[in-house]
């Protein structure tokens, strides 16, 4: 019987993990063909005439491609690390803690995730040039965690919900400092959760635009602003090829993570309580 | 209290680590220096030069041609800013007059004009009354009124024209024989060739300026429709205007339920064959989009019999550039004979020359006559012979929102 029920499942992950590939990677086919094709009309099934063209431009310095992958990923990695530090705390205060205002700090929290970008951007503008730092790619990371912090500190919340505080008032009744008791007890049963958050804030400061735009002022170029150029021009071709660097990132962090994102895995449910 | 501390703190880094760069932020000083000395103020700086990125060849020419003479003839770093939409760079000078910056703005020059022209010279965003001092200037012919006015709005030397383009047609040979070359035929050739015609819903640019085609035509000409608005002539022109296009709405693509929303989207119906024809405000379209690959090789560009409207383009100066020598510098090159041949090219972009030819030296103006238009793009000449005049801004605003309010919303 069990047996049964055994392959019953196991089909069923497998027909749900070919549904989602095709799902993720089908779109993207086109846009691979388009950036080596010059010219792809309907009714062909593939394009008559192939070239390196868009290859040619999204590689040359006056497309600024490269030098933009290298300062977006510095970017990103920074909104990133900045969301661990402040969402991991903050998470663990809402996802362990009652206190009074808790539902207010929640909304606040949410909020960014709500209203939409363009409403606060150009008040954060202008506070940003009060403080210098619009224009600069500080500024940038800083606006970057408006929209990151929120996903960050939601899975934390999650995490640290189902986190049973007893493990570490055990380590510390055996001697270990608080430092210890983070490294050795904390750490490791929240780090699929702060995996999980990471790539979430990684994936959401690695496709801003008009926060990078406006706080950047054109100074701070990052691979949206210049994939949306021609994705808005409709130069398939050349949106095709910056297209795949773009997805470059996104893709290696997803394969390097995805042991952490299985229903298996504590991000989703945590270790449960003693 | 602490969290003011800290900002302040902050602030005050940030202020001191910024470099002290030659600083040529007063424009007023600029423009009663001589020419060369505001070319020594600018040798060794910085241009951040904002325009639409979404043409390699455009980006190819600006950082590459002119970028280069910049860096080898006068030292000067081109930074080219791409924008999906003017207008960015306009809310960005905008947000920073709001907040007081006055001198130190992050936006150098833009390519510009129109609507956006408007916003800037309105909002006191630009800077003004420096165009005698460039050398080139003499080349531009400020009496003619399509470069004097920038879609009705006098330019009153707030920005600098570099390229003019005019409207245009263009269809596959491959598919049929004789386009409808005027408004009138058009639209009796749309009642005769059910689905196969569309155009961009208002406010795409290109969408606008073929319904004021239409307008021009219900008005009987645009004589009538040229000055200060005038809201009897509109609303009887506009009645008309509305019952024509809501009369071919069923016979156009989709049978009018829905409109592109954009030029680009209509770029790709054309492409694939969904509709038989395709216009455009920059006539050189045809050809770069035949050798990137965008539109079918067969396809040729013509005008309209009845004429159609042109326009000029210009590049601008925000009033807090603090690099407005170097933009100076920038727009007199642009301005030159040898920038302007290039980008003529139809290789390199194929856009008209916005210098008057007839003013050049010989040797200059043979420069313009060697140029080999692309074969499927319409001839300037021929455009030229017919070109009508763009109306002022509260004209067309009034029509986009007419459009707008009894037409796209039937």
């Amino acid at each position: 019987m069990s047996g049964a029920d055994g392959v019953f499942t196991r089909s069923f992950r497998v027909i749900t993990a070919l549904v989602l590939i095709v799902w993720l990677v089908l779109p993207l086919i086109p846009l691979g063909i388009w950036s080596f094709a010059k010219g792809w009309f309907f009714p062909d099934l593939l394009p008559r005439v192939w070239t390196l063209d868009a290859w040619e431009y999204a590689l040359s310095d006056t497309a600024g491609v490269m030098d933009s992958l290298g300062l977006t990923i510095y970017i990103s990695v920074c909104a990133t690390a900045l969301s661990i530090l402040v969402g991991v705390p903050a998470g663990r205060a809402l996802g362990m803690y009652r206190f009074r205002g808790k539902a207010a700090v929640e909304l606040a929290i949410l909020a960014p995730t709500i209203v939409p970008g363009i409403a606060v951007a150009l008040g954060i503008h202008s506070v940003f040039i009060w403080l210098g730092l619009a224009n600069t790619v500080n500024g940038v990371i800083l606006v970057h965690l408006i929209p990151t912090i929120p996903y960050m500190t939601l899975v934390m919340a999650g995490v640290f919900a189902n986190h049973d505080p007893a493990f570490e008032q055990q380590a510390r009744s055996l001697g270990a400092t608080p430092l210890k008791t983070f490294w050795y007890v904390t750490l490791p049963a929240i780090l699929p959760g702060i995996v999980v958050g990471g790539l979430f804030a990684f994936l959401v400061s690695w496709s801003q635009y008009i926060l990078t735009l406006l706080i950047g002022g054109g100074r701070v170029v990052t691979l949206p602003l210049l994939l949306f150029n021609f994705a808005t021009s409709g130069r398939n071709d050349i949106a095709g090829a910056i297209g795949m660097i773009y997805i470059l990132p996104g893709v290696i962090i997803l394969c390097l993570t995805a042991r952490h994102l299985s229903g298996r895995s504590s991000a989703v449910g945590g270790y449960g309580r003693l | 209290m602490r969290n003011h501390l800290f900002c302040a703190a902050l602030a005050a880094t940030t202020a001191l680590a910024m470099p002290s760069l030659a600083d040529t932020a007063d424009g007023d000083a600029l423009n009663a220096m001589a020419w060369d000395e505001v070319v020594e103020l600018a040798r060794g700086g910085e241009v951040n030069f904002f325009l639409w990125g979404g043409s390699d060849g455009i980006n190819r020419y600006v950082s590459e041609y002119i970028g280069g003479i910049l860096a080898d003839e006068y030292d000067i770093t081109l930074n080219r800013v791409g924008l999906s939409d003017t207008s960015e760079a306009v809310n960005l000078v905008l947000g920073e007059k709001e907040a007081g910056v006055t001198d130190a703005g992050a936006v150098d020059m833009i390519w510009i004009n129109g609507e956006n022209f408007r916003t800037m010279k309105q909002g006191g965003l630009a800077y003004c009354g420096y165009t005698d001092l460039l050398p080139n200037n003499a080349y531009v012919n400020w009496e003619n009124p399509s470069i004097a006015n920038d879609f009705g709005v006098p330019v009153d030397g707030c920005e600098v024209p570099w390229s003019t383009a005019q409207f245009a047609f263009a269809y596959d040979t491959a598919r049929f024989d004789d386009p409808p070359r005027s408004i009138p035929v058009l639209l009796d050739w749309i009642k005769a060739n059910p689905g196969q015609f569309t155009y961009p819903a208002l406010p795409d640019f290109n969408g606008a300026v073929f319904v004021r085609h239409v307008f021009y035509h219900a008005a009987g000409g645009v004589e009538n429709l040229l000055g200060p608005f005038d809201q009897a002539v509109y609303d009887e022109v506009a009645a008309k205007t509305w019952d024509i296009l809501n009369d071919i709405e069923p016979y156009l693509w989709r049978e009018g339920a829905t409109y592109p929303n954009s030029i680009v989207t209509l770029q790709q119906l054309y492409a694939n064959q969904e509709v038989d024809l395709i216009f455009d405000y920059e006539p050189a379209t045809v050809g770069v989009n035949i050798e990137n690959g965008t539109y079918p090789p067969t396809t040729q560009g013509y005008a309209l019999t009845d004429g159609t409207i042109g326009n000029t383009n210009y590049t601008i100066i925000p009033f807090n550039s603090p690099n407005k020598a170097a933009a100076l510098v920038l727009q007199n090159l642009l301005l030159s004979p040898a920038a302007q041949a290039q980008k003529a090219l139809p290789d390199v972009w194929g856009a008209q020359p916005a210098i008057d030819i007839t003013r050049l030296p010989e040797d200059d103006a043979a420069l313009f006559a060697s140029i080999e238009r692309h074969p499927n793009v319409v001839d300037p000449e021929e455009l030229a012979a017919v070109a009508l005049p763009e109306l002022q801004a509260s004209w067309t605003a009034a029509i986009e929102q007419g459009w707008i309010e009894n037409v796209g919303s039937n």
